[in-house]
């Protein structure tokens, strides 16, 4: 009597069919089950474009299948172009898990500590097999994926699919623009240089600015001896502290780990859910208006997901794939990295990453808590409430005059805050500290540290012979500096730098290294001035250029 | 859709070429890294070094008498200074904790230095971080190269030195000559790192300026040129009210005659 019986079915199948044949039956049934459905000769017709056979296995994974099912079997034809959806929300997605990805790499080498983390950034850099290049593509997938999400909610709003019924995407959708805005952001400061540290600097100052109306002021007073104690406590949660520290940047680690993506891959699935629930809708020209006929899509009309859009979708992906790693190898993208974070030390322009330079345009224009709080809460809500509160029944282009016009002008408002928010409309600092800051900008290279070393010939020069200058690197350096000057000098209407110069005096310091001083020197009211910054340069230090 | 799929084929190639080739190039490029990196930290350790310490070891490292140890100097990086200390680890390893702790008390089986060189790594209570420690000490080492190729000589004892006697005759003083030594653009005396030339400007050491008048009336039957004489090569004879006994006493050994008449002609103008 067996109590123990082994019943290998492969044997049997072997003998009965041959080794080989046994096998690829094997393998095929295995892939038939990973598929949900499909097997290897259904997955090569798939890929070579067949038609579809009769009865259709490729609808199997549709209702089997834990990937497929989220896809629709089919979609309409006039939905399918570049127009109406520009790929774009499919973009975001993309982006999403290909910063996953590049993130999960990053994570594995970074410790949200300020003793370590600058450090942990350098040896990512110097001592970690595709650390760069997975930096470089985290960085850059995050700017390329705030503008795919930027983009595609300009397209649904173009296209006026906000409208009933796909109020409830629009509004997940809102929630996940935030979603995306926080990762960036929150991203921003791991790497604890002077850019992550001023960037929170600022933000933190934002809501140091909560108000605490009347009469919790009073109350606050009485229970914490603090009149503006909400404000104080967001300031503490998003600092750590009353100075930013390791708590903080514990909390900004965390929350762009495991909380911002945890809630927006929730709210993915809710906003692609009602997506498919509702259709994918056709260009507005297309239907009758008040009409919704996304979901009856004739038999004539159908695009299948398979074959058509599934290979479509795998080309994107390898498309898409492949222009971000060219675009940090041969194209030469690299994300920054500045100095040690240093508290002591302000920069004199510090920019918002680009896609909050609007904010920082705001900020320019007026006071914190309006322009820093107020506005952008009206912002965002009016966004939240905008598809139940614009009913108007037409999706066509004609009859949304108003609507799009609107929009037109937020774009054109959003394009001139940006430009305010740079620093080339700027509450300029004194001439000489802005003639200093072009040679040797405190946040980036610039352009003397990009002169080639060799170049800089020992020697003292004046900026306006830079035509006299002994090298080629120098005299650019130097045409550029009395440029600078130049630009200074005509800035000045008030007079109260007067023949602005522009010095350069350049030391052998060590071994290797060189001591240059820019040194501005004018006249005012006092008398002759001089302001000087020294730096020092060594030979292998290449900042590029 | 099959122009799709071999596209798609083509560019999955080429975007696996391009990986393998960065993957080949791994090395050069962290190497590369690395030694810009280093030369980044020799840049920010420069720039440390001017602010915090060449008022006790001189501009250029060279060290200031009395005050602070040359860093430039062969002796640090041969391996001589390690083993009087008795130091088991590398230069590197020196550098970087005697700046990270500093010299908890001046060793003055060693050294005749009046101030303790500071703790400056806030791992121990000092105001740098660790990281600027460690650009200091890359920047310090980098003197490694031109301070091996000084001769590996050790000093003679100075003939010609100033010595503590007051009455020995010395040179004519040049005025001009004893600007320069004061302010450090000749020799390695470092006077103008403790004294301001303005009035009323403390460092370590009380401001000389007036002092040709002063010095005449500080000690009781003393000329202005003696007192002067006197606190340069024997400064712990006579101390100003209100400060200690904190100027080098190594000027009588280390000062020619010459230099010091020059000094005291300067100081006589001021
Ligand atoms: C207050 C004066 C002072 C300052 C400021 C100072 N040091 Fe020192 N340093 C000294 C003295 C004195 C010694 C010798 C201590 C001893 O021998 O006990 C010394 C020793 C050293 C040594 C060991 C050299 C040797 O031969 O033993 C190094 C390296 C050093 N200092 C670097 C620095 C650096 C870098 C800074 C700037 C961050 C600095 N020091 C600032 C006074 C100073
Ligand atoms: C380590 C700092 C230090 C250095 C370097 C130093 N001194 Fe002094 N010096 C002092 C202090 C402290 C006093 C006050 C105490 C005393 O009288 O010894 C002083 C006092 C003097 C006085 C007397 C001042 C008075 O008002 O009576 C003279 C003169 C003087 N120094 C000259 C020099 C000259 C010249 C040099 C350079 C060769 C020099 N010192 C280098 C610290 C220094
Ligand atoms: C992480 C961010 C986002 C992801 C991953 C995402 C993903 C998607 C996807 C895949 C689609 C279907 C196809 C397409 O239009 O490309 C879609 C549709 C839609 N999205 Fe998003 N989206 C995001 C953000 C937003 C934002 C910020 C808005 C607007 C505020 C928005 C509003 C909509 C609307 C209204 C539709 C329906 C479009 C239609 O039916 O044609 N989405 N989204």
């Amino acid at each position: 009597m067996a109590i123990f019986k082994l019943h290998l079915p492969i044997v049997d199948d072997i003998k009965q069919k041959g080794l080989k044949p046994a096998l690829l039956a094997k393998v095929d049934e295995g892939v038939t089950r990973l598929t949900a459905g499909l097997g290897i000769n259904d997955i090569r017709s798939v890929l070579r474009g067949d038609p579809a056979p009769r009865p259709n296995p490729r609808v199997k994974p549709h209702a089997d299948g834990f990937w497929f099912h989220m896809r629709p079997t089919y979609y309409h034809n006039l939905v399918t172009p570049l127009y109406p959806q520009f790929r774009l929300g499919w973009l975001s997605v993309y982006f999403m898990v290909f910063e996953t990805i590049t993130g999960v790499f990053l994570m594995l080498f970074y410790t949200p500590s300020p003793l370590v983390a600058f450090e942990n950034m350098l040896n990512i850099l110097s001592n970690v097999p595709l650390g760069l290049f997975m930096r470089d593509l985290h960085r850059f997938g995050a700017e390329l994926m705030v503008l795919a999400v930027a983009l595609h909610m300009l397209r649904t709003y173009l296209t006026g699919n906000y409208k009933k019924p796909r109020q409830f995407t629009w509004f997940t959708g809102v929630l996940l623009l935030l979603m995306t805005l926080g990762l960036s952001f929150s991203g921003y400061l791991l790497p604890w240089d002077q850019l992550s540290l001023w960037a929170v600097t600022i933000g933190a100052s934002m809501v140091e600015a909560i108000p605490t109306p009347y009469p919790l002021n009073l109350l606050g007073d009485q229970w914490f001896g603090d009149q503006y104690f909400i404000g104080t406590f967001v300031n503490n949660l998003v600092r750590g502290g009353p100075q930013f520290n390791d708590n903080g940047l514990l909390r900004w680690y965390l929350l762009h780990v495991l909380g911002l993506p945890l809630i927006a891959f929730v709210f993915i699935g809710v906003h692609y859910y009602k997506v498919v629930l509702h259709g994918h809708s056709l260009p507005p020209e297309a239907e009758k208006v008040g009409e919704d006929t996304a979901k009856r899509v004739p038999m004539d009309q159908r695009t299948y997901f398979m074959p058509d859009i599934i290979t479509r979708e795998l080309f994107y992906v390898v498309l898409v794939t492949f222009l971000c790693i060219f675009a940090v190898t041969l194209g030469g993208y690299h994300a920054p990295l500045e100095p040690h974070a240093e508290a002591l030390i302000t920069p004199l322009h510090t920019t918002a990453p680009w896609y909050f330079l609007w904010l920082q345009g705001m900020l320019k224009v007026g006071d914190k808590v309006f322009w820093g709080l107020i506005a952008p809460g009206i912002i965002f809500n009016t966004l939240f409430v905008l598809p139940y509160i614009e009913v108007g029944p037409s999706r066509r282009y004609a009859d949304r005059r108003i609507g799009l016009s609107v929009g037109m002008v937020v774009c054109v408002t959003l394009s001139m805050l940006t430009f305010m928010g740079t620093p080339w409309y700027a509450v300029s600092s004194s001439a000489d500290q802005e003639i200093i800051a072009e040679i040797v900008p405190q946040t980036h290279p610039g352009p003397l540290r990009a002169t080639p070393w060799d170049e800089l010939t020992v020697g003292t020069y004046e900026a306006k012979n830079w035509e006299q200058a002994p090298t080629p690197g120098l005299k650019g350096l130097l045409e550029e500096y009395e440029h600078a000057v130049a630009t200074a000098q005509a800035k000045d209407k008030e007079g109260q730098f007067k023949n602005l110069d522009g010095l350069l005096i350049i030391e052998e310091w060590q071994d290797g290294l060189k001591k240059i001083t820019v040194r501005v020197t004018w006249q005012d009211a006092t008398g002759e001035r001089t302001a000087s910054q020294d730096v020092f340069l060594h030979r292998d230090s290449n900042y590029g250029g | 859709m099959t122009v799709r799929v071999v596209t798609g084929t083509i560019i999955l190639a080429a975007t696996m070429m391009i990986v393998a080739f960065i993957m080949v190039n791994e090395p050069n490029r962290m190497t590369d890294f690395e030694s810009g990196y280093k030369g980044r930290s020799v840049e920010a350790g420069a720039a440390l070094y001017d602010t915090n310490c060449k008022g006790c070891h001189g501009v250029q490292g060279e060290g200031i008498e009395g005050v602070g140890p040359a860093l430039n100097a062969r002796d640090l990086f041969d391996g001589r200074r390690l083993s009087e200390i008795g130091w088991a680890g590398t230069a590197y390893d020196y550098v970087f904790s005697s700046i990270s702790g500093g010299r908890p008390r001046a060793s003055s089986a060693f050294s005749t230095y009046p101030q303790r060189m500071p703790t400056w790594s806030s791992d121990f209570g000092g105001p740098l971080r660790p990281d600027q420690v460690r650009n200091l000490a890359d920047f310090v080492m980098n003197w490694e190269t031109t301070a091996m190729a000084q001769p590996a000589e050790t000093p003679t004892p100075n003939p010609n030195a100033a010595g503590t006697d007051l009455e020995t005759e010395l040179p004519a003083g040049d005025a001009a000559r004893g600007d320069k030594l004061f302010n450090g653009q000749e020799g390695t005396y470092g006077c103008f790192g403790c004294h301001s030339l303005a009035a009323g400007e403390v460092k370590v050491g009380p401001s000389l300026a007036g002092i040709a008048g002063t010095a005449a009336s500080r000690v009781e039957g003393y000329a202005a040129e003696k007192y002067i004489r006197e606190s340069i090569v024997s400064p712990s004879a006579h101390l100003v009210e209100g400060f200690q006994d904190l100027m080098p006493k190594t000027f009588a050994q280390s000062m020619t005659k010459q230099d010091l008449a020059d000094l005291i002609a300067y100081l006589m103008t001021k």
